[in-house]
Parts: C-alpha cells; sequence; structure tokens
C-alpha cells in the first residue's frame, strides 16, 4: 500500500523541487543546439523575406513581462531580419503595457546594427528606417484607422515627433503601403488583425504566439489567413535558426538557449504522469481483487 | 504613334488597355487603376502611375514594382480625372494611351458582405421563429448542462460548511459575450446567496463589469426579498493587471478559504493558477469560458466546466424563460445546417478530386 | 423607465455598430468613427475613475474597521498614491517637472515598471509550470479509451514540438504537426463555429432586449 502512496500521493513540492531543478540547470550551465524549423517559420520567413522594397513591415508588439521569454525572442529575430534586408519597419503597440519592451527591442537590435555599420547609409536611423508609433487607445481604432491614413491615427510617434515630418511615413500612407503585418501577442490580437485590418484592407498578417495559445490560432494558418506563424519558444528558436543560417547572423540565441530546459520540464511532467497512472492502475487492480 | 515610335527605339514596349474605375463598395475617393502588363515586363524597373484632371497636364502620384498591374488612388469624389501609366527602365519612360475619363463615388452598400447580411438574416430569423414558438407554448427541450446543474448544490455546501463563495468572473471586458453570460450566471448565484445568507465574495478585473456587477448583485438580493443582506464591499474592483488580478485572487483562495469557486467568464494564461491554486484548498469548482486554450486547464483542475456555448446558455437554462431557450434552439438549427453544408461541400470536394468524377468542373 | 431606456440605448447603439459593416459610405463611417475614436475613449477613461474609486474605497474602510490582514491595505494605498505622483509629475524617463533621480539611483516610472512590474508578473507566470506539472501528475488518468487516446496525443504532441523529438523519430515532429494540423484543427474549428454562433445569438438577444439578466435583478 505504501509503494502506492508513493507512486499516487507525491507531495507537490517535491514536484516543484524536480521541476525547479530542471528547468534551471540548464540555464545556467547553457548550451545551444540547431533546431529543425517547421513550415509555419518557413512561411512567415519567407513572407518577410518577399516584402517588396517599397513596402513597410508593421509590428506589432503585445507580448507582456511575463510572455517575454518566448515572445520576445521573435522580435529580436524578425527585427533583425528586417534591418538586415532594409525593409522598413512601423512598430506599434495595441496596450500600454508592451510599450516599454518594443521600445527596448528596437533600441536593442537598431544598436547591434550601428556598432557594426562603417557609414551612415549602413547604419539604422530612426525616422528612416523605421519608426516607432506608440499606442492609441482603445485597440480596434488604430486597427481600423490605419486603413485610411497612418498619421491621422498615430499623429505623434512615441518620441512626440509629428510623424507627418518623418521620412518612412512620406511613403508609407496606409495599409495598401504595407506588405506584412506581424502580431506579437500573448492574447488575442492577432485574430483582431485579421478580423479588421486583413478583412476590410486585405493586409497580410502573420503572427508570434504564446504555445498555450497555439491551438486556437492553427484554423487561420490552415486557411492561409495567417502568412506564417512562430509558436512559443520553440517557434522563436527557429526564426533565430532562419535568421542566422540564411543571413549569416551570429548572435547570442536566447530562445535557442532555453530550449533544453524546456525539453527536460516536458520530460519530467511526463515522467511524473506515467508515474501517476502506474500508482492509479496498480491501485485499480487491487480493488478489482479484493472485490 | 509618336509614344510607339519611341518605344520601338528605346526597345520597352508600353502598358496597354488604361482602365480607371470608381473603387467599388468603399466609402469614395478612391480610383482603381487597372492595366496590361508591358510585353517589357520583365525587364522592366518599374510603372510610375500619372494623373490629371484636364486631360492635358499629367503629374506623377505613384510607383508599381513590375509584374503588378492594379493601382489604387486617392481622389476627390465627383471630380473627373484621366490616367496613363509609363513603363520605366533606367532614363526611358513608355507612356500608354491615357484612359477614359473617371470619377469617385461613395457607395451605400458594400457589396462583399452581402453573403454575411444573408447568413445573418437566415440565422436570425430562425431564432426568431424559435422564439415566436416559445411565446406560443411550445416546449423546448434542452439537455443536460452538469455545471449549471450544480449551482445549487455549490451554493448550499458552501452553506452547510458556513464558508463563502468565490465568484471570479475572469478579465474580460464588458463587451466580451462570455463576461456577460458570466453576470447572468452572477445574477442566480447572488439570488441564492441572499437567500440563505451565504457570504459572497466577488472580485473584479475590469472597473466597468465591476460596476455593472455591484448593481446585479444588490438588485438580486434585493428580488429575493433580502436587500439588507447585501455588502457593497463583497463586490469590489481589484486591478486590470492579468497576474496581480490572478494573485490577490489566489490570496483570497488561501486566506478566505471558500468552499465554493466559480471561475465564468473570459480567461487568458492565469486560469490554471487560480484553478490549481482552489483546487489545493479543497474548494468544489465550476468553471466555464469560450476560450478554446484555457478549456483543457479548466477541465483537469475544476469539478465542472462549461464548454463554449453551454456558458452562453446558462442564462436560458437557470431561467427556463422560454424566449431565451427559444433562441438556443436558434442556434442549434444553425449549428445543423453549418454542419450540413460543411458535409455537402465536403462530398463535393471529394468527388472532384477523382479526374474520371468531374462533373462539377 | 429605468428598464426601458437602458434597453432602447443598447438597441441603438448595438444597430449603430452593425451598420457600418455593412454601409461604407463616408455619413455612416464618419459617425461611427466618432462613437469609436471619441465617446468610447471618453468612456474608459471615466471607467478608470470609477474602478480606482472603488479599489481605494474598499481599503480605507479596510483599514477603518480594523479588517483582516488590513496593515496591507497600507502599503497598497501608499504604494498607489506615490507610483501615481511619480507617473504624473515625473514623466516617462525622468523628463517631467518632479525630479526622479538621486545620484545614479533612478525611480522614475519605467524604471519602476522594467524592476518591479516586470519581474513580478514574470514571476506569477512562471507559476504556471509548476502548476501545470502537479496539475498533470494529479489529474491526467487514463480512466477510459478517450482519456487514454487524449494522454497518447497529449505525450506524441509534448515530445514532437521538442528537439528531443526529432532524436527519437524523424517522423515525431511531423505526426505531432499533422496532431495539430488535423484533429486538433477540426475540434477547434468544430467549437470555434459554436461559439462563434453562440455570440451572434447572444449579441441579438442583448440587442433586441430579448436578454435582459444584464440589468441586474430578476427577470422582466
Amino acid at each position: 500500500m505504501k509503494a502506492i502512496d508513493l507512486l499516487t500521493k507525491i507531495d507537490r513540492r517535491i514536484i516543484y523541487l524536480i521541476l525547479f531543478a530542471v528547468v534551471t540547470l540548464p540555464i545556467i550551465f547553457p548550451s545551444v543546439k540547431s533546431v529543425r524549423v517547421m513550415p509555419p517559420v518557413e512561411k512567415l520567413y519567407a513572407a518577410i523575406d518577399n516584402i517588396p522594397e517599397e513596402k513597410a513591415l508593421i509590428i506589432d508588439f503585445d507580448y507582456d513581462p511575463q510572455t517575454l521569454p518566448e515572445i520576445e525572442p521573435m522580435a529580436f529575430a524578425v527585427l533583425r531580419h528586417a534591418f538586415t534586408k532594409r525593409i522598413k519597419v512601423l512598430a506599434l503597440s495595441l496596450y500600454v503595457q508592451p510599450l516599454g519592451l518594443a521600445q527596448n527591442a528596437l533600441v536593442s537590435v537598431a544598436e547591434e546594427f550601428n556598432v557594426a555599420a562603417a557609414t551612415r547609409e549602413d547604419s539604422i536611423i530612426y525616422g528612416r528606417d523605421y519608426v516607432f508609433l506608440g499606442w492609441q487607445p482603445p485597440p480596434l481604432i488604430p486597427i481600423l484607422g490605419m486603413g485610411e491614413s497612418i498619421v491621422n491615427v498615430y499623429k505623434t510617434d512615441y518620441y512626440g515627433n509629428r510623424t507627418d515630418t518623418l521620412p518612412v511615413m512620406k511613403e508609407i500612407k496606409n495599409y495598401g503601403d504595407v506588405g506584412l503585418l506581424v502580431s506579437l501577442s500573448s492574447g488575442d490580437p492577432p485574430k483582431w488583425w485579421i478580423e479588421y485590418a486583413q478583412n476590410r484592407f486585405g493586409v497580410k498578417v502573420g503572427a508570434g504566439i504564446t504555445a498555450v495559445s497555439a491551438s486556437e490560432f492553427y484554423p487561420y494558418l490552415q486557411t492561409g489567413q495567417f502568412s506564417g506563424l512562430m509558436v512559443g519558444m520553440k517557434g522563436a528558436a527557429e526564426y533565430e535558426e532562419e535568421v542566422e543560417s540564411n543571413l549569416g547572423i551570429k548572435v547570442r540565441r536566447k530562445a535557442s538557449e532555453s530550449l533544453p530546459s524546456l525539453t527536460y520540464a516536458h520530460v519530467v511532467i511526463i515522467l511524473f504522469i506515467v508515474i501517476g497512472n502506474t500508482g492509479y492502475f496498480i491501485s485499480r487492480r487491487r480493488e478489482r481483487r479484493l472485490s | 504613334m509618336n509614344i510607339v515610335m519611341l518605344a520601338g527605339f528605346l526597345a520597352i514596349a508600353p502598358p496597354a488597355s488604361v482602365r480607371g474605375y470608381d473603387t467599388p463598395d468603399d466609402g469614395g475617393r478612391s480610383i482603381t487603376l487597372e492595366w496590361t502588363l508591358s510585353p517589357d515586363d520583365g525587364v522592366i524597373e518599374r510603372y510610375e502611375i500619372y494623373r490629371s484632371c484636364n486631360g492635358v497636364d499629367y503629374e506623377k502620384i505613384g510607383v508599381m514594382g513590375r509584374g503588378r498591374g492594379l493601382f489604387e488612388d486617392d481622389t476627390e469624389d465627383r471630380r473627373q480625372y484621366y490616367y496613363k501609366v509609363a513603363a520605366v527602365a533606367d532614363t526611358a519612360r513608355a507612356f500608354s494611351e491615357p484612359s477614359a475619363p473617371v470619377m469617385s463615388s461613395a457607395q451605400w452598400l458594400n457589396r462583399k458582405k452581402i453573403n454575411i447580411i444573408v447568413a445573418v438574416a437566415v440565422f436570425g430569423g430562425l431564432i426568431l421563429l424559435f422564439i415566436q414558438r416559445a411565446r406560443r407554448g411550445q416546449k423546448l427541450f434542452v439537455r443536460k448542462i452538469a455545471g449549471l446543474q450544480a449551482i445549487d448544490d455549490a451554493v448550499g455546501r458552501a452553506t452547510e460548511m458556513g464558508k463563502p463563495i468565490l465568484y471570479c468572473p475572469g478579465i474580460g471586458y464588458i463587451e466580451d459575450i462570455a463576461t456577460i453570460a458570466s453576470l447572468s450566471i452572477l445574477g442566480e448565484v447572488a439570488k441564492k446567496c441572499g437567500q440563505y445568507n451565504t457570504e459572497l465574495i466577488n472580485p473584479h478585473f475590469d472597473p466597468i463589469v465591476y460596476t455593472v456587477a455591484r448593481e446585479i448583485v444588490k438588485e438580486s438580493y434585493a428580488s429575493v426579498g433580502r436587500p439588507d443582506a447585501f455588502d457593497p464591499d463583497s463586490v469590489y474592483y481589484v486591478t486590470d493587471s492579468q497576474f496581480a488580478y490572478a494573485a490577490a485572487v489566489d490570496g483570497i483562495m488561501l486566506r478566505e478559504r471558500p468552499a465554493t469557486n466559480f471561475l465564468v467568464g473570459w480567461f487568458r494564461a492565469e486560469s490554471l493558477i487560480l484553478a490549481e491554486t482552489g483546487a489545493s484548498t479543497g474548494a468544489i469548482q465550476i468553471a466555464g469560458t469560450d476560450q478554446v486554450s484555457q478549456l483543457p486547464f479548466f477541465v483537469t483542475a475544476c469539478d465542472y466546466t462549461l464548454i463554449g456555448e453551454e456558458l452562453y446558455a446558462a442564462s436560458a437554462y437557470i431561467s427556463r424563460e422560454p424566449l431565451l431557450l427559444g433562441a438556443i434552439k436558434g442556434e442549434d438549427w444553425g449549428k445543423v445546417i453549418i454542419g450540413a453544408i460543411i458535409i455537402a461541400g465536403s462530398i463535393l470536394g471529394l468527388l472532384t478530386a477523382f479526374p474520371i468524377l468531374r462533373l462539377f468542373d | 423607465m429605468k428598464r426601458n431606456f437602458p434597453l432602447l440605448l443598447v438597441f441603438v447603439f448595438g444597430v449603430l455598430g452593425i451598420i457600418p459593416f455593412i454601409i461604407p459610405h463616408p455619413v455612416v463611417q464618419g459617425t461611427d468613427e466618432f462613437l469609436r475614436n471619441n465617446l468610447l475613449k471618453i468612456l474608459a477613461a471615466f471607467a478608470l475613475i470609477l474602478g480606482l474609486g472603488s479599489l481605494l474605497r474598499v481599503h480605507f474602510d479596510k483599514i477603518k474597521r480594523r479588517g483582516q490582514n488590513w496593515e496591507y491595505s497600507w502599503v497598497l494605498i501608499a504604494t498607489f498614491i506615490v507610483t501615481s505622483i511619480i507617473g504624473l509629475f515625473g514623466g516617462v524617463s525622468g523628463t517631467g517637472i518632479l525630479p526622479t533621480r538621486i545620484g545614479s539611483f533612478a525611480f522614475d516610472i519605467w524604471t519602476i515598471y522594467f524592476n518591479v512590474e516586470v519581474p513580478l508578473g514574470a514571476a506569477m507566470f512562471a507559476l504556471l509550470s509548476f502548476f501545470m506539472a502537479s496539475a498533470a501528475y494529479r489529474a491526467f488518468r487514463a480512466r477510459s479509451t478517450q482519456a487514454t487516446l487524449l494522454l497518447t496525443a497529449a505525450f506524441v504532441v509534448m515530445l514532437g514540438v521538442l528537439p528531443l523529438g526529432n532524436e527519437i523519430s524523424p517522423h515525431l515532429p511531423s505526426f505531432a504537426q499533422w496532431i495539430m494540423d488535423v484533429p486538433n484543427v477540426a475540434g477547434q474549428r468544430g467549437i470555434l463555429f459554436g461559439v462563434a454562433l453562440g455570440m451572434i445569438a447572444t449579441a441579438l438577444k442583448i440587442i433586441l432586449g430579448i436578454e435582459r439578466s444584464w440589468l441586474g435583478g430578476g427577470g422582466e
């Protein structure tokens, strides 16, 4: 009986301790392995790669600190891709919380390029190569308003500059001048972009989402409403792999470093489920014998 | 003729058949331009679009890449415009013949949405039909929904144990249908709490939802003749930060030890944190959401789960009001029609997949 | 009148919300834009004031009657006041009228957000992994054929989405992807259809005044 109790009634604190160990140790001793890139990420990479020269990429930063480990690596990888290909980037957020995180990503990646740049032409210049539009409440207003005019919705950018004076905004008027919109979100915004921006104005949409929301977004990928999809930390690692292997950009790959922790955590959970079910079957068999 | 000679000299051919028309199904101020690609489309750099208001003076208004034969222009309504398109290679330009004059105007109907209007009309009609039948006294059957049937037992358990009931309506806003459905269940739970004198704890994520919920709970207590039992502080706003709200509700569960937890509404990632904490306190848990990503967590950690539209049916199920039951019947028949169309379409799709049976090509 | 006026408002604004979807004319779109751009923003601002008022009132009441853990209410109120003053007068990165720096120690709203809110939120989200483990261990039992099938699919997907899955078998990731693409999407679509129809029906019921539970009280 005691053995069955051991199997079916493990104190949850022991489970937490084991999980803590298998998640933390690979982070302390990181290693990066090559990742096999799956079709949804390949599609997104190709969609960004094929944005015409005269069109822009809109990145919607809608993740918060809680989902930062999963989604921020996606933001960094996409920005590195866009800046390498000299695709004009318009950054915005539908909520207030992600604004600081968006600014951090834009400034960090731009700085990476500017440190290595030899001339002004090689540099990533704010206003010429990218614009941070900021936030306008409530979420649906900018989504619908940008179909007519982006500068009418965002009269000033995040830093207070008038958007109609920025060089990028003189060429990018509305969704017609946008090649792709990528929504990096832990919630429903990718669906809103499809419902309102794509349905009304035909803009192509891609997304980077958390792993837990994956099942509700796959139908949109299947129907072609999403031009591509990155799911969770693995999706971020796959995009990092694409950027490194296609563009030769060798930088720290945060998502790829975290994959071992993810792997071992999954294995531990599977083991605990097996242990629990083993105990369950043994106790069920005993009950049947007794009865 | 000059254009043809010039193009011949420079060896690029101009685009042809430039046609402008009022962009359909829009609010005006837009003209769509189409043209046949230049035969030298593969070697040119781009197309330049030129516009004139009098057919004489043209100005460049836009650029399209090669391979593209469509352009949308922002215009003033009720003003005539003429267009030309030039194929450009280096410094050479091969201009098309000018288009016929065209004017933009606003439309009163977006014809692309007609199919949606028809579908909503059919669906709405079905609902109204069954509501009429319910009004005439026809009995409408709705299957047992375990989670809703358990509400009485759950409230009774809390009363017997002398512990409070925690009602968490999720982190949705008032425009979310799941939140509205949750508030209707809250009303019923509040009535029972009023009747049995059971303490109700109702923390909120959104200030507007809090305001509405407060009135609902107050009116519910009044409707069962217990306005004095209503505690205004039982319904309160906490925070609109997702995980701060989850931390607050977890704290309530661990301190107050409610006998029953209702987790009904619109949830995101905090759902498992709430459900698992509630399970660890030994409370009976009834959950319900239309967020498919959170359903597995609720099914795992809660005793009863309302899945998707079972939540929307709650109001009708609990009140047994004929009008509301009629609406549920209409919904079900709408699903039957959609299911039938999907099956028919799948069969047709299978048939056309066989080369011999391409009857519907 | 108390019940009829809100019902009338809901009907009018409900219909006004549907019409711009069908009619692209600027007269209609302009009205819709005014309602969304101006009216909704004003409502959102007032609702925030209501909510904050409720929060502070509840905690002041708790302090007054020395309720359980009333000391923490002081912590909440003090933090709320200090952060509000810093946010309102200190500027986003310390560029406001209130100085938010002592030497190299900065306490502007951005610093507070990045050093307090961000780690706290991340810590709460991190709890999910532990709760997932304990919930899976406690509740995932192969009690029936369907439950066994579900468990097997869960194992395949959990392993298939990891690099480990590719090492176990190169077909595992593709099989996991197939499970996500086909049976999962089929189930999701079924639920999505039901939810979408339920939403239309509920919205119609509310706009037409058939569903009145949101008004409070009983029945009609």
